[in-house]
């Protein structure tokens, strides 16, 4: 009887593992987003992207989901650029690039998060990898070598020491929203001290590690021409607007006017749980069927 | 078969938390992919196994040792289906204070200690002798080649540091 119990309760796991794949699929469309394209001469025009600057992919750099499979949520998630940026490696970044380029996805720019001891630092379009031994002002000096642009990458004050003035000097960017903000109470002001120390391009990046969506924080980039030369200049100008979700705006202050209401830029951006009928289907049944196999087919106690 | 049911249904497990965390729904295309490259932790935990009972089974057969040892992999699983509820229910800020420090830090040690009790007593039932050892060398063996194919970039640079190589 106890028998006969367990393998239904095994058999309605599986059913709700497969309404909940069968739903997830069904639902599974891109956020709708339309180009957009802002001003006009001498102020524009520009049009603007959704870029994420600091994306991990798995293996090597404790994230989930392969380059691939990161280059079609980023396009899922209505974001039209992201640096996939491997920890002291670009090979990720070049493996996302080259299967976004085969499907016409949105643009790749390889990239490496340069971790230091002292500092930690996104260099974004570069191709070869910079060592984590420099020191921040000459690996910044790599990156530019390469005709990459460098991002201090959560710039909290442990890691202000690795930024000498020499460094600060040559920085394009700092991040300014990432998620760490509205977990840690100290890291958006330190955060925003570090961004005044110097003239440095807005940075939002979700720092990707699995959880979550991708392009949960985002830079939104006015560009000349589409494309990763595009992306760079534009970074290297100083042309982004970057907006937290506790009412701050940070950026070019021309280029913030210019983007009006801030929901005309982040329509498609993530900002609670999946919505839609499906979606909810999917989730509910998805994790009841997990529970219901990690009861039914796996032990909470030792065996006999 | 036996052998490798437990393990593929945690990969499964795996790759089904992993779309949850992205994507706040369960689609082939994220499951699909997370299952097939998340089997490096079955993988590995099967490898240790057979290193450490190689030669030891007292009255059970390695298909069935494998079976067994998986079978104690319930308390993670919950972990995991825990994480992944939290990510596709909160909005993503709200799941990040939800995530660290209660879920990673108050949570995750607490299921490691009771799924290290689980297999100490597996590794009581099935060896002759030296149980406690043979879980240490299980997690020895394990935990490093894990960890290293998920995160080895960001392991290596403050380690090197530290030890001045």
């Amino acid at each position: 009887m106890k028998a006969t119990a367990i393998q239904a309760a095994r058999a309605a796991s599986w059913c709700l593992l497969a309404i909940a794949l069968a739903a997830g699929t069904w639902s599974d469309a891109p956020r709708p987003h339309p180009p957009l394209i802002l001003g006009q001469y001498p102020l524009g025009p520009y049009r603007v992207l959704a870029l994420d600057t600091h994306v991990h992919t798995f293996p090597f750099s404790a994230s989930t989901l392969w380059p691939w499979d990161v280059v079609l949520e980023a396009g899922r998630q209505g974001l039209d650029a992201i640096a996939i940026t491997g920890h002291d490696q670009v090979m990720a970044g070049q493996m996302g690039r080259w299967f976004s380029r085969l499907i016409g996805g949105p643009t790749v720019l390889a990239g490496e998060e340069i971790i230091s001891p002292d500092y930690h630092l996104i260099a974004v379009g570069i191709e070869n990898t910079i060592s984590w031994r420099l020191k921040a002002g000459a690996a910044i000096d790599e990156v530019h070598r390469q005709g990459g642009i460098a991002i201090a990458a959560h710039p909290l004050a442990e890691f202000w020491p690795g930024f000498d003035e020499e460094a600060m000097r040559k920085l394009d960017g700092a991040e300014i929203v990432q998620p760490i903000i509205y977990t840690t109470g100290y890291a958006r002001r330190e955060f925003q001290e570090f961004f005044a120390r110097w003239r440095l391009t807005a940075i939002g990046s979700s720092d990707y590690h699995g959880l979550g969506p991708v392009g949960l924080c985002r830079t939104y980039v006015f560009v000349r021409e589409a494309g990763e030369q595009g992306i760079l200049q534009a970074l290297r100008e100083g042309h982004t607007v970057v907006y937290d979700r506790l009412g701050a705006v940070y950026g070019d202050p021309s280029l913030i006017q210019l983007a009006g209401p801030e929901s005309r830029l982040r329509g498609p951006e993530p900002t609670g749980p999946e919505s839609g009928f499906l979606a909810a289907i999917s989730r509910t049944c998805g994790l009841l069927g997990m529970i219901g196999l990690s009861l039914g087919a796996f032990q909470l106690r030792p065996t006999a | 078969m036996l052998a490798l049911r437990r393990p593929f249904l945690l990969a499964l497990i795996f790759g089904c938390a992993v779309s949850l965390f992205t994507s706040g729904r369960l689609t082939l295309r994220l499951a699909g992919p997370a299952t097939v490259y998340w089997s490096f932790v079955p993988l590995i935990e099967t490898a240790a196994l057979a290193v450490v009972c190689r030669g030891k089974l007292r009255t059970i057969s390695p298909a069935q040792a494998i079976d067994r040892f998986f079978a104690g992999f319930g308390p993670w699983l919950l972990w995991l289906t825990g994480l992944a509820a939290i990510w596709s229910w909160l909005p993503g800020m709200e799941a990040f204070v939800w995530t660290n420090p209660f879920w990673l830090l108050i949570a995750a040690p607490a299921v490691l200690a009771w799924s290290c009790y689980i297999d100490l007593r597996f590794f009581r039932s099935v060896l002759d002798h030296r149980p406690g050892r043979a879980l240490v060398w299980h997690r020895v063996i394990s935990w490093p080649l894990w960890l290293l194919w998920f995160m080895a970039s960001s392991i290596w640079p403050p380690v090197a540091s530290r030890l001045g190589l």
